[in-house]
């Protein structure tokens, strides 16, 4: 955890330095008496780059790693949902509301939860009707077409 | 409009059987979410921010949402009671003395004391808003941009303090909620700012994209890590009405709880969390059986209880009378409010006394719907925890993406909130707590506003925030809190002690 967080205290430090560059020449702070856009983002950057610099200090003299989490944790679950999402907010465009989501929900329940197809089909199924009742039917929602439909 | 003439106005809005059946749904749903752990009340705001848009009225939506806030406040204790898990964050320091209680059989004794005095404290810090919100509002017509400069930047570092977390993280999620709500054109010069070229963004972000992303996807994924399962209740819950020992025993515990609660709530980035913490603290030091405590005392459920569910009414304090957001869940009203047109400020109670006066009124009827959905129900709620998470949380990512994607009717929507949904599980992993984000993003416009309109009404002079009485008071209450912070800090690294957190 600690080499996790000396990476984002850096990233955190160059990353208010940069603010501070782009505020600086691209906004323009203009002066105290008639302030620019760029002030308050400088100011902010400013704040940045001091924080991640104590926080990279106070990592040093902590002696010890974490004690970390108990519980066991699964990284891959919420990537592999994450891609899942990405993918259906593409698909929700390109093949329509109803296939996205009924395709959506099968992948999840299939690859996430590794279900049996059974009730994969049953969750997907009524879950896709469900939201199509409450935001099409019930609160007039305007939902990309199906593809083979348009 | 005096108070009492204000609050009969405020009833006739809330009673219309439009605005009492979505009282009625905020209280199942905040309930419902409180029982459930792993999603907590701002969460859920922000899930059902999209819904505003469709709901006509400002003040039924603000019934709605508010109804969720504090409705989460009475299903957080009964996880907390059976299974030592608890609903949500206020609810935590209920499972020490609670889940001992149901252990030794008086599960029913426990949740039926929690509802009760979640009730009276409700009640009281409704009571105590009606009659602190109009003065506070009508003092708060005095303020001018340096009053608001001060306040914002007060209010925000209170939130970073108060929140229990790391400061240095708190300060950073601040920076970041504050150059986030940046991004976009600029009000006053009308320069673009953070967009790096792209079309879509020179609106901005939008809040709900945020909060959906941060608070809803972001717990989601966190939660998507986890192999703990909920196990199916087996307790059995016993009478839920408390015998009149048991309110011999918690009814001075109550009544601190509220006491505490109340004035906790009113600071931002008090809430409801400090509350509890701090009711449990006071019930324990001040009992003359201190040693029952973390063995199943009544009062250590009784005093946390009261304490949060006042703590989250009298949250609507700053919020409704200066616009200024304790927490993250007030901070999803905020949202709410704006999406509606309104700005939440001193104009509020002259400008639209109907949502002013109806929200008000809608939490007397509120607190009284909980009581009755909380005691003879909560074996209905119990049953709840049945359904798998596997369930669950598709559904919410179905919820969420239409929902946003709702709002303006384009995808760009949907890949923002992700965005922020990896931001928000990101910080998650690295122990930041989001609710500054939220905050900071709300609040950033209104900071860099007053900042600049302070500093050209006083020509570039800098002693504009001090020599106001109200803009300097509060501005030595924001060094004293720095300088306070740092000592603390610096003595507990002097004193070779590790420091609270990074």
């Amino acid at each position: 955890m600690k080499k996790y967080e000396r990476i984002t205290a850096i990233i955190t430090s160059l990353g208010g330095v940069w603010i501070m560059v782009y505020a600086w020449r691209t906004l323009k702070l203009g002066s105290i008496h008639i302030p620019d856009a760029g002030l308050l983002p400088f100011l902010c950057g400013v704040g940045l780059a001091i924080l991640g610099i104590v926080w990279l200090l106070v990592l040093q003299q902590t002696k010890g790693e974490d004690k970390g989490v108990e519980e066991k944790r699964i990284w891959y679950r919420p990537v592999i949902s994450l891609i899942l999402m990405v993918i259906y907010g593409w698909a929700m465009e390109s093949v329509g509301y109803i296939t996205s989501t009924l395709l959506f929900v099968i992948a999840w329940q299939k690859v996430i939860e590794r279900e049996k197809w059974l009730k994969t089909m049953i969750i997907s199924l009524l879950g896709t009707f469900a939201m199509y009742a409450l935001f099409v039917y019930l609160l007039k929602v305007p939902i990309p077409p199906e593809f083979f439909a348009r | 409009m005096d108070i009492f003439a204000g609050l009969i106005n405020g009833f006739s809005i809330a009673l219309t059987g439009t605005n009492i059946l979505f009282c009625f749904l905020g209280a199942v749903i905040g309930t419902a979410i409180g029982v459930l752990p792993g999603l907590g009340p701002a969460a859920t705001i922000a899930l059902l921010l999209p819904l505003t848009y469709v709901i006509g009225s400002p003040v039924t939506a603000i019934i709605m949402m508010a109804g969720i806030y504090y409705g989460a406040m009475y299903g957080g204790s009964t996880t907390s009671i059976l299974l030592n898990l608890p609903g949500e964050a206020a609810s935590v320091v209920t499972c020490i003395d609670g889940y001992q209680m149901a252990r030794k059989g008086r599960a029913g004794a426990a949740l039926g004391i929690a509802a009760i005095g979640s009730f009276i404290a409700g009640t009281v810090a409704v009571v105590g808003l009606t009659f602190f919100a109009p003065p506070l509002a009508e003092f708060a017509l005095d303020f001018g941009p340096p009053e608001y400069f001060a306040l914002t930047t007060l209010g925000l570092l209170l939130a970073v303090t108060l929140s229990g977390g790391s400061i240095i993280k708190g300060l950073i999620i601040l920076f970041v909620g504050l150059l986030l709500a940046m991004v976009g054109l600029d009000p006053i010069s009308g320069k673009i700012r953070f967009t790096f070229g792209s079309i879509v963004l020179q609106g901005g972000f939008d809040f709900v994209t945020l909060a959906m992303g941060v608070f809803g996807l972001g717990e989601i994924l966190y939660n998507l890590e986890s192999t703990l399962k909920t196990e199916i209740v087996t307790t059995k819950l016993g009478k839920v009405f408390p015998t009149l020992k048991d309110w011999a025993d918690s009814k001075w515990a109550i009544f601190r709880g509220s006491v505490i609660g109340f004035f906790i709530g009113i600071i931002p980035g008090g809430g409801a969390v400090i509350s509890s913490l701090a009711s449990y603290a006071i019930e324990k030091k001040y009992s003359k059986h201190p040693e029952e405590f973390g063995h199943g005392a009544i009062q250590g459920v009784a005093g946390p209880e009261s304490a949060n569910n006042a703590a989250s009414s009298s949250s609507f304090i700053p919020l409704l009378t200066l616009g200024i957001p304790g927490n993250a869940a007030i901070a999803m009203i905020f949202a709410a409010l704006m999406i509606q047109g309104i700005t939440p400020g001193p104009f509020l109670v002259a400008e639209h006394p109907d949502v002013f006066w109806g929200v008000i009124a809608s939490m007397y009827i509120g607190n009284a719907m909980l009581l009755v959905l909380n005691l003879p129900m909560v074996g209905l709620w119990v049953q709840m925890l049945r359904v798998p998470y596997g369930i669950l949380a598709p559904i919410i990512v179905l919820f969420t993406t239409i929902g946003v994607y709702s709002v303006q009717n384009q995808v760009f929507d949907i890949y923002s909130m992700l965005f922020f949904a990896a931001l928000g599980y990101g910080m998650r992993k690295l122990n930041f707590d989001p609710a500054p984000l939220p905050l900071a993003f709300v609040l950033g416009p209104m900071v860099e506003r007053s900042l600049r309109q302070s500093l050209l009404i006083s020509g570039g002079d800098l002693t504009i925030f001090v020599t106001r009485p109200i803009s300097g008071t509060l501005i030595a209450v924001f060094v004293l809190l720095i300088v306070g912070q740092t000592a603390f800090f610096i003595k507990r690294k002097m004193g070779g002690k590790k420091p609270p957190a990074t």
